[in-house]
């Protein structure tokens, strides 16, 4: 996919990314078996913006493999859903957590916790591929 | 080797709400979609049609990544990396029936032939659910 262009999102696709539902983030081990995480996330400027800190697993898993796949699924009926395949395209270190402060105020209304003395955080800009599922 | 669940994790799949299933495609990309599931004996089970990519991609690897998540409060999750040992037809439609059931309890108005039923045996359990690990 690289050099891919870049999904054009339906308005059902960012009508139910404007909501404050997590996203499932699929990224691929170094085993090449799958590893599914709900994260938090923004869409804005056509992109997907996601955070975390640099010591889980996932993070490291899509510096690897920069593609991912990410679902959103209706909260009201689960049954409906989007499936995005996307590509990394940006990692932006986040050192003073404005991101990450930005993404909690969506989520909880509120900044985010104290970081823990050895807590970094990094931001992940993905680029949409296609997008299937039964919301498109 | 399959490992058992806890108490927390028995209760918490019999809870109603889709599975969110991860297979690997040919192209090495991860497909996911969300499907019916139940646990029962400690396996998962699931239902589809022949045709579904998930099916085909599980026939050449069988490694399969499950994520059971309550929509309402998703902050309550599981991961359970799984195999699927083995799969069935599903002649009548006997199953996806009992699904419909779990799901919309009502019978299942989909087309009831040419199904499969696949066993999937849990290898890790990670998340919320049983505590972060």
């Amino acid at each position: 996919m690289a050099g891919a262009k870049k999904a054009a999102l339906s308005p059902a696709v960012r009508k139910l990314a404007a909501l404050p539902i997590l996203i499932v983030l699929a990224t691929k081990r170094d085993d090449g078996s799958v590893q599914l995480n709900p994260v938090w996330f923004e869409l804005e400027d056509g992109f997907f913006w996601v955070n975390s800190n640099t010591s889980r697993t996932w993070p490291k898993n899509l510096q690897r493999d920069r593609e991912v796949t990410m679902l959103m699924v209706d909260p009201k009926t689960p049954d409906r859903y989007a499936q995005i395949r996307g590509r990394l395209i940006s990692l932006i270190p986040d050192p003073k957590h404005e991101f990450i402060d930005r993404l909690a105020h969506r989520y909880t209304g509120q900044k985010f916790r104290e970081l823990a003395p050895d807590e970094h955080r990094v931001t992940f800009k993905i680029q949409p591929v296609t997008v299937t599922g039964v919301l498109i | 080797m399959a490992v058992p669940l806890s108490k927390k994790m028995q209760d918490f799949t019999q809870e109603v709400f889709p599975a969110i299933i991860g297979t690997n495609r040919k192209d090495g990309s991860v497909e996911i979609v969300p499907v019916w599931f139940e646990q029962k004996d400690g396996s998962f089970w699931i239902n589809g049609g022949t045709n579904r990519g998930w099916f085909k991609h599980l026939q050449r690897d069988p490694r399969i990544t499950l994520l059971l998540i309550d929509p309402k409060e998703m902050f309550r999750w599981a991961q359970v990396e799984g195999r699927m040992v083995n799969w069935a037809e599903d002649p009548g439609g006997e199953h996806i029936n009992q699904l419909s059931h779990r799901y919309l309890k009502k019978d299942y108005q989909g087309p009831r032939t040419g199904r499969i039923t696949i066993q999937i045996e849990p290898l890790r359990v990670t998340g919320a659910i049983d505590g972060w690990r």
